[in-house]
């Protein structure tokens, strides 16, 4: 424990939160898991659109412009819309799923395994930890969705090349337009995610099985999904965060109608607090 | 004055004079729904001193260390880290604190020095630069060096026990506490942790280490606390606790028999051992016991001031408490 004089211990009572970030990264993308479900992300739109293309589908032509239907058959043939129709149709369960096992990870997968006690000795405040895993699980959520939109775009202009870019409306796009609405699906999609991560953060605070999280997320999701279907409960649809998870469709008609979208996202941003609030009571109070 | 202070013991009818404390609690309590951990615990950490906290499992030495530490609120009392109040000041003592606390908890899927720069990443008082070289005086300092690039999954528990000691020394500290340090060590890892306890206290650092074996805190402690159902039963400096028993000599003979009756016909209390006697020294000297078991012509092998092993002082303490409170006898923690 000699210390040389330039590495010699400060007085400091706390470490600069991007030396905690950065650690936080480091932990979360060295894991084997993190990387599996990546890979797994990154594969889903190859699949679906080589499987598209191979099935010879009858291209761009909606019967029903005005429907919300599934995007897959507009996919075939359409490089704007295979990742929009990707990120739509993984919203539903798989990316909420992916985010909540990672908040699972964040807090109850850290106590499981004791490392959360070593954080709080350190000392990290509980505020901090809270902030450092809540921006972590955030991360890893964007570098989600953009890998797979990513790969999605990629995809598409490969299959189908550059001038197979329709919107719903009809329109054709020019890449960088085209690449403007995939970016802001890509920032959608994360801030409705960050929405399920915070209220799984909260969760996971509570226990120690990050399984449990996992588990509570989806039942959330589909018993939020099962109500959103019953007209007699519609005085509590308002409040479901999956009600605009649909409207990831509007993206791409000509303009771009933003009552539903917005709707959302203020929704997803009244859960980031709700939840973000209940993970730091639950975190603050808790025993290490 | 025996430094052993029974429960109710005034222990806080001056509790500033003596030697400056580097923790001590006060009428600490904690209730688990409706299970009590812990409760009236005043414990005293001299500074600078190895406490040895002693008690069989259960006994509430975990929770009293977690409630030190800041990791759990105590329902009742108040507890004081380097002179901070706790939980509430543990940002400013916990950097002078290293900590080994219900076993060790790491990353399986990371190397045993990753997960100790992870956790260097969060000590305030390293520098950023500094964090390869103390992970990995850390690493040496424990025995580690040879397997810091192992998985943590791979190390044996010995291993894994280390490299929880090598978490509480990243950075040089004013206290370090150490929760069951040698379980799942070998003599070997026993003996190490021992010589760095010894080295610690050394270099002035205070040392509370939690431990059900006997031998161990005898061996490398300046103080002791015993506790016992959740309630400290005595605690002191380890020789005034060992000396406090009745004094008395071992006299190793072949002729128990003879030495008894010689010794009782001189008025000193004895009894016979299987070795040969033991004599009371209350009333007579070791060199009166002595002359009056050669004149009697009994051959003495060996005599001895008999120090009162932990372990006795230990059965007395616990079944002192037993009869008092009623308790059923301790069959544990004499191990």
């Amino acid at each position: 424990m000699t210390a040389t004089p330039d590495t010699a211990p400060v007085q400091r009572w706390t470490v600069p939160f991007h030396r905690l970030y950065r650690a936080e990264l480091r932990w979360i993308f060295r894991r084997p898991r993190t990387l599996i479900v990546l890979g797994l992300l990154a594969l889903i739109p190859v699949i679906i659109g080589i499987g598209l293309t191979l099935a010879g589908d009858s291209g761009p032509s909606p019967d029903d412009p005005g429907g919300r239907e599934s995007l897959l058959p507009v996919a075939a043939g359409n490089a704007l819309v295979l990742p929009l129709a990707v990120l739509g149709f993984t919203l539903n369960l798989l990316l909420p799923l992916i985010a909540a096992s990672s908040a699972g990870d964040a807090l109850a997968g850290e106590a499981a395994t004791g490392t959360l006690r070593g954080l709080m000795l350190a000392p990290v405040s509980r505020g901090r930890l809270l902030l450092v895993k809540a921006s972590g699980v955030a991360t890893f959520t964007l570098a989600a969705t953009l890998l797979m939109s990513l790969v999605a775009m990629a995809t598409g202009l490969v299959l189908n090349g550059a001038d197979s870019l329709f919107t719903l409306s009809g329109n054709t796009l020019t890449l960088v337009d085209a690449i403007g609405r995939v970016a802001l699906a890509v920032v959608w999609v994360t801030l409705q995610l960050w929405a399920v991560a915070a209220v799984a953060l909260a969760v996971s605070a509570c226990t120690e099985h990050p399984m449990l999280v996992v588990v509570a997320m989806l039942a959330g999701v589909i018993v939020s999904s099962v109500l959103l279907l019953l007209s007699a409960v519609d005085w509590l649809h308002p409040v479901l965060l999956p009600r605009s998870w649909m409207a990831i469709t509007d993206i791409l008609r000509d303009p771009v109608p933003a009552d539903q979208l917005g709707e959302g996202a203020i929704r997803a941003v009244c859960y980031i607090v709700i939840g973000l609030s209940l993970a730091y009571a639950r975190l603050s109070t808790k025993d290490g | 004055m025996t430094g052993l202070l029974p429960v109710g013991a005034p222990v806080t009818g001056a509790p500033t004079d003596g030697p400056a404390l580097a923790a001590r609690t006060r009428g600490l309590r904690k209730v688990y729904r409706t299970a009590v951990a812990v409760d009236q615990v005043d414990l005293d950490v001299p500074e600078g001193a190895v406490l040895g906290m002693l008690g069989p499992n259960g006994s509430g030495k975990t929770t009293t260390i977690r409630m030190l530490l800041g990791l759990v609120r105590p329902t009742e009392g108040e507890v004081e880290l380097l002179g901070r109040r706790m939980p509430d000041g543990a940002g400013r003592a916990l950097p002078h604190v290293g900590a080994l606390v219900e076993g060790p908890g790491f990353h399986p899927f990371l190397s045993g020095r990753e997960n100790l720069r992870r956790i260097a990443t969060a000590e305030p008082r390293l520098p950023s630069a500094a964090i390869p070289r103390a992970v990995d005086d850390a690493l040496e300092r424990v025995g580690l060096a040879h397997a810091a690039h192992r998985r943590y999954r791979a190390y044996s528990l010995g291993m894994k026990q280390r490299l929880g000691l090598a978490s509480a020394l990243l950075v040089p500290r004013r206290m370090v506490v150490l929760d069951e340090p040698t379980n799942g060590l070998d003599p070997a890892g026993t003996r190490e942790i021992r010589e760095i306890i010894a080295q610690l206290h050394a270099e002035g650092v205070t040392v509370l280490v939690s431990s059900h074996l006997l031998a161990e805190v005898e061996a490398t402690c300046t103080h002791v606390a015993v506790l016992y159902d959740g309630t400290v039963v005595a605690q002191g400096e380890l020789d005034e606790l060992l000396e406090s028993g009745t004094p008395a000599l071992e006299v190793s003979t072949p002729d128990g028999a003879g030495a008894l009756s010689a010794l009782r016909d001189n008025r000193i209390a004895a009894r016979l051992t299987p070795d040969g006697v033991r004599a009371d020294l209350t009333v007579a000297t070791a060199p009166r016991v002595i002359e009056v078991l050669v004149r009697a012509g009994v051959a003495v092998h060996e005599a001895k001031r008999a120090r009162t092993g932990l372990e006795d002082l230990f059965a007395r303490l616990t079944q002192r408490d037993a009869h008092g409170a009623g308790l059923p006898d301790v069959d544990e923690g004499t191990s």
